[in-house]
This record gives C-alpha cells, sequence and structure tokens, in this order.
C-alpha cells in the first residue's frame, strides 16, 4: 500500500517539473530525410532503355551467376571457439527482419495475446569494422565520445539482380562474393562477437524467452493536423462554433517573450520517424521459414524492414549463454526442431484449455 | 518459350478472373437465392474433381466452389497494404491444426448453434451457450461469430473466437440460412424471433445435400430503432409501415451507383485464381479430418453398442 502512495507522489512531481528546454532544444534537431548521408554510396542505377538482345540477356545472367555462385556458407568449426567466449558484457549482432502482420495468440490459461510475425530475411555479414577504425568515422565518434569503442558488425538483408544497383554499390559486396543486398544494417558488436564475413544469421540466432528490442520507422501519416499529430481537443462540433473545429487555438500568451516558442506544437509531417520497442519477449520460432513471433507490436507498417537485436535493458539481459556469436545448424545433418513455442503459449495442436 | 506461355496463361487468368467477377459476385453483401450444397454432397461430388491445368500433364486437384461460403474465414483480409503470402500461410497451418483438435462445422448467419466454453466462474467449469448466429466476420484466427438469445426476457448476444482455446465445443444444432447475411435486425424485432430453448437439441435434415434457405419475414417492434433498416435493403423484414419522408430519405441517402463500381467489388474480394489455390492447399487436410472423426464417431457407437 505504501509503495502504490509513494509512486503516485513522485509522477506528480515529475508533471510539476516538465523540462521545456529539452524540447526546444529537440525541436531544431532534423527528424527526417528524403536523401541518404552524403558519405554513402549511390545506390540505384538510373533505368535506361537498353535495347539488349534476348540472347544477351541471357549471357548476362549466366555471366552474373557465374561469378557469384562459388560462395559457400560458414560453418560454425570455422570460427576459433577459444576466442569468442561469452560473457555477460557481449553485444551480438542483430539481424534484419520484415515486419509481414500480426497475429493472435493465446496463452494457456487463455488469455489473448497479440504477436507480431517478423520474417528474418537472407542475412549476410558483409563486413566487420574494429573499435578504433570505427570511433574515428563521423556516426562512431558521436556514439563512443565518452565510452570506450566497439566494434561494427555490416549486415546486408535480400539479395538482388545486380543489374539494378550501381557499380560502385556491388563493389561493397564483391569482397565477399555475395549478390547485393536491398537493405544494410550496422550493428554494434563487441570483439569477442564478431562474425566472419559471408556469414549466415537465421532466426536460430534467438533464444526462446528472451527480450529483443526492435528498431523500425514508424508509419508515415504524411501532413497531419495538430488533432490527430499533438492530440489537441480541437472546438466544439456545433453550439454556434465558427471555422473552429479542428484547430490549433493560441500558440503563446503575449507576454513572456512576446514570440512563438521554438517547439511550439503545430501541423506538420507525421510519422517515418526512428523509433524503438524495447523488451518485446520472443514467444515462438519458426526454424523453417526463419519467422520469430514477438509478443506486442513494432515500429512500422506491415511489410516494412525492421532491425532486430539483443535487448539493453538491464533487468531482461541474458543470464546464461545464448547461441554466441551466432547460431549454426548442426553439421552431423540433424534438422533442428523446426517450430519451437514458448513454455506459456497454447500450441494449436494441442487440446482445448479447461479451466 | 516457359516464360510466354506463364505470360499468357498470367492474361488469360487475369481475363477469366475479371468476367468471373462480373459473372458471381464473390463479396458477402450480395444474396444469393441458390441453395448451397454442404460438405457431404460436396465431397462425393468433387472428390475427383481435376482441373487439366498443367504443362506437364499432371492434374490438378481443386477444391469445390462453395468452399468460400462455407470456410470464409481462410480468405485473407483484401486491404493490399497488410497483405502478406508467407503469413497468410503459416496463419492457415495454424488453423488446420486448431481445427484438427477441435471441430468447427460449417455454418451460416441464421444457424442456430450451441458453444461450449471452459469458463473458471461456472460449477462445472464449463458454460453452454444456445442462439442464433446473426453476425460473422474475420479472417484468419481473428475469425468470430455472433450468438443471440433471450434469456429470461432479457436480450443476450455473445461473441465468440472461432480459433479460441478455451472453446470445448461448437455444435449446429439447426443448420439453415436466411436472406440476409447479417441479422442484426433481431435486436430491433419481437422477442420470439430471437428466442431458442436453452436445452434445444440438434435437429436432423431431411435433404442432407442441400443448405435450406429460411424464408422468414421478421416483425420489428415499433420505433426507436438501433438503425434506419429502411435504409439497408433488408430481404429478411416485413413491411415497416414507415411514413413516406423515411422512404424519400433514404432515397436521396442511397448510393444505387455502387453495384456497377467494379474497382470497389474487385478491392473487396480475394481474386479467384487467389481463391481456388488457397482452398485447393486446405481442401485435402480438411477432408482428411472430416474422415477421422467419421471413423472416431463409427467407433465411438460399435464401443456403445
Amino acid at each position: 500500500m505504501l509503495s502504490i502512495v509513494f509512486h503516485k507522489r513522485r509522477r506528480l512531481v515529475r508533471r510539476l517539473f516538465f523540462n521545456h528546454e529539452q524540447v526546444r532544444t529537440m525541436s531544431r534537431v532534423k527528424r527526417r530525410t528524403t536523401h541518404p548521408p552524403y558519405w554513402h554510396v549511390l545506390k540505384n542505377n538510373q533505368r535506361q532503355d537498353e535495347k539488349i538482345s534476348s540472347d544477351n540477356l541471357r549471357f548476362v545472367r549466366e555471366v552474373i551467376q557465374d561469378k557469384y555462385k562459388n560462395k559457400s556458407p560458414i560453418k560454425g568449426s570455422d570460427l576459433d571457439i577459444e576466442k569468442k567466449e561469452w560473457d555477460p558484457k557481449t553485444k551480438r549482432s542483430g539481424v534484419i527482419a520484415r515486419n509481414i502482420g500480426v497475429q493472435h495468440m493465446w496463452e494457456k490459461d487463455g488469455k489473448k495475446v497479440v504477436c507480431t510475425v517478423l520474417h528474418v530475411l537472407d542475412n549476410h555479414v558483409i563486413r566487420y569494422v574494429p573499435p578504433e577504425e570505427y570511433a574515428k568515422s563521423i556516426i562512431g565518434a558521436k556514439v563512443f565520445r565518452n565510452r570506450k569503442p566497439l566494434g561494427c558488425l555490416v549486415v546486408g538483408a535480400e539479395a538482388a539482380n545486380p543489374d539494378r544497383f550501381t557499380r560502385q554499390y556491388c563493389s561493397l559486396f564483391s569482397e565477399v562474393g555475395l549478390l547485393p543486398k536491398k537493405r544494410l544494417a550496422r550493428f554494434i558488436v563487441t570483439p569477442n562477437a564478431v562474425l566472419p564475413p559471408c556469414t549466415p544469421l537465421t532466426a536460430g540466432h534467438f533464444v526462446i524467452g528472451q527480450a529483443v528490442d526492435v528498431y523500425g520507422k514508424t508509419i508515415d501519416y504524411g501532413f497531419q493536423g495538430v488533432v490527430k499529430r499533438w492530440g489537441f481537443k480541437g472546438g466544439p462540433a456545433s453550439h454556434g462554433a465558427t471555422k473552429f473545429h479542428r484547430r490549433g487555438g493560441t500558440i503563446g500568451t503575449g507576454r513572456d517573450k512576446a514570440r512563438v516558442w521554438p517547439g511550439q506544437k503545430m501541423p506538420g509531417h507525421m510519422g517515418s520517424e526512428r523509433r524503438f520497442c524495447r523488451g518485446l519477449k520472443i514467444v515462438r520460432i519458426n526454424m523453417k521459414y526463419n519467422v520469430i513471433y514477438v509478443k506486442g507490436t513494432v515500429p512500422g507498417p506491415t511489410n516494412s524492414i525492421v532491425q532486430i537485436f539483443d535487448t539493453l535493458l538491464p533487468r531482461r539481459k541474458f543470464t546464461e549463454a545464448p547461441p554466441h556469436p551466432t547460431y549454426f545448424p548442426p553439421e552431423d545433418g540433424t534438422l533442428p526442431q523446426e517450430d519451437i513455442w514458448d513454455s506459456s503459449l497454447h500450441v494449436f495442436g494441442s487440446p482445448s484449455i479447461s479451466v | 518459350m516457359l516464360r510466354r506461355a506463364v505470360l499468357q496463361t498470367f492474361r488469360q487468368g487475369l481475363a477469366q478472373s475479371f468476367f468471373k467477377r462480373n459473372a458471381v459476385s464473390l463479396s458477402e453483401t450480395t444474396v444469393t437465392h441458390q441453395p448451397i450444397e454442404t460438405s457431404d454432397e460436396a465431397d462425393e461430388k468433387s472428390v475427383s474433381k481435376q482441373k487439366p491445368g498443367d504443362e506437364s500433364g499432371n492434374t490438378v486437384v481443386v477444391a469445390p466452389p462453395e468452399f468460400r461460403f462455407m470456410y470464409p474465414e481462410f480468405l485473407p483480409d483484401p486491404a493490399m497494404e497488410r497483405r502478406n503470402r508467407l503469413k497468410e500461410k503459416l496463419e492457415r497451418i495454424d488453423m488446420l491444426q486448431r481445427r484438427s483438435v477441435v471441430e468447427i462445422p460449417e455454418f451460416y448467419t441464421g444457424s442456430v448453434m450451441a458453444v461450449t466454453v471452459a469458463d473458471a466462474n461456472s460449477p462445472n467449469k464449463f458454460a453452454r451457450f444456445v442462439g442464433i448466429c446473426i453476425q460473422r466476420g474475420g479472417s484468419g484466427l481473428r475469425a468470430w461469430f455472433i450468438l443471440r438469445n433471450v434469456v429470461d426476457k432479457q436480450g443476450v448476444e455473445i461473441l465468440y473466437e472461432m480459433y479460441c482455446p478455451l472453446i470445448q465445443k461448437i455444435e449446429v444444432l439447426r443448420l439453415e440460412r436466411r436472406l440476409d447475411e447479417s441479422l442484426l435486425y433481431l435486436r430491433d424485432a419481437l422477442p420470439e424471433y430471437s428466442t431458442f430453448p436453452l436445452d434445444m437439441e440438434p435437429e436432423r435434415r431431411l435433404n442432407n445435400s442441400v443448405v435450406p434457405i429460411n424464408p422468414l419475414k421478421v416483425k420489428l417492434r415499433p420505433r426507436p430503432w438501433l438503425e434506419r433498416w429502411e435504409r439497408q435493403n433488408l430481404q429478411g423484414v416485413e413491411d415497416l409501415n414507415l411514413p413516406q419522408r423515411f422512404y424519400d430519405k433514404a432515397e436521396k441517402v442511397a448510393k444505387p451507383w455502387e453495384k456497377y463500381d467494379l474497382m470497389l467489388q474487385y478491392r473487396k474480394t480475394i481474386p479467384a485464381e487467389e481463391q481456388e489455390k488457397i482452398f485447393a492447399d486446405v481442401h485435402s487436410q480438411l477432408q482428411q479430418q472430416e474422415f477421422k472423426r467419421k471413423i472416431r464417431r463409427r467407433r465411438g457407437i460399435d464401443n456403445e453398442q
């Protein structure tokens, strides 16, 4: 009883001292761009109407196949395991996935649970950037300004036809000998969780019951008014209200500062912003289709790309070693269990729940 | 060569699907006055129904066309932004798994059903409710239906999720269809039209092959009503006997051009080729489950004897 009262008081105190300065400074930060950063290489080919004969097209396709066919996937035995021992401070790689929708499942007591279905695409490690080098890069310098630098793994997903990309973009993958990927992502890793290039990452990288953080870009609502964007109440629908139904109303006092404060809530672009959903629990993994079911919802619309990695929340981190540095299928040919369920979930093929 | 052949069949398929959609409406809003065949009859007729489809000469098994009325929840939500083939496939697998444990029979709006649910607050730990299905909807594991009954002069409606594991048993006591796809007007009708005895026995149908359409016209209570029934083109309701101004306003507000709107129809339905693929996938598994259940029933009867 005492603890509840204490929490209420703390919440009241927090509301009284709302930090306006933080809101004002963050309002000047640019939250979205339509162009990639200037240090990125030009990615997509300018489509030109080249009239190539069907024979030449076939030849080009054969050349591509020959160039990329001899790469065999990295196995677990290729890594030296002595260097790669897991400890609680290890940061493993993450994975690029597609949010393919939402499915309802039920727990063993009959309670319904909304689960997001994430399809782990064909991820491969492209490159490892060691800590010293990464700390010198523009983003690395910002991230590790006041702490010890960590390494960075570049992971790619969704292989595509090299024809649609520029030569510079394809060269990022040619050292590794992989077909160019549509999506790239960087994951911060400790040096003991480094993976060699061309290592495949699958749904087995994660463990049932673990907590993950999912990064995605939220749904793009476009230019939205103040009622939808900031939750303003607007005005009365009737009772003589003249042209004041969904407007913002007053935007300042006139006395203090005598101007509109920066960060004043107004209509504008809503959505398409980077967000993290922290601490989502993995309740089911399907190894055959490389699909993860995560309890809760993730940022972004259906069929959008998200990044999944082990949670940063301190109380939900691993206590036992996970598949480290990643999961490799057993080399003796035995297939893993196809569909793994969390113990709290009701499996559909099992008998009905009787309370 | 193969590519050209594939493109040709694709174009033909498109044209065919266009005509199919024109000729036979696949949306839920229209009322088909043809009686629908049941699964038994459908089985007898079309177990060997095969399409001379493939180039390789293999015959392709196709589910009977009635499946889209018998199992509408296997079709996904038509909204294109949220569709994903892999997720729909995985959801169908889960649905079939659940169906292997509990028999979810074929039913329509207007059928009288009894549902037994595990309930911690009941004396027997199970709660059984009998009612008439007034509406059904949802797709995949979210599929639901609403049962309505009048208990102690109080109208009661319960929404059941078809794939919820708390459901122990779903029985269809009277399998029939009505003249409308949604019977929400029973809320404004006289209570005798929604009253069904809670200890109702399952009725044996004389003609097992065809699902009958009950041409009952329901009498509504005097106004006020919950909805403007005169604006909804209801077939299963007696003459509303309203002043002419209601019908005039209904005409003003009506959208008679919608029945000519092809794109609206297209966006509300799944194309015929996809439907065929989905039900072909599901057909064989459902048949196997039905077969196993029949054997179990026969064994049960033999054991009793």
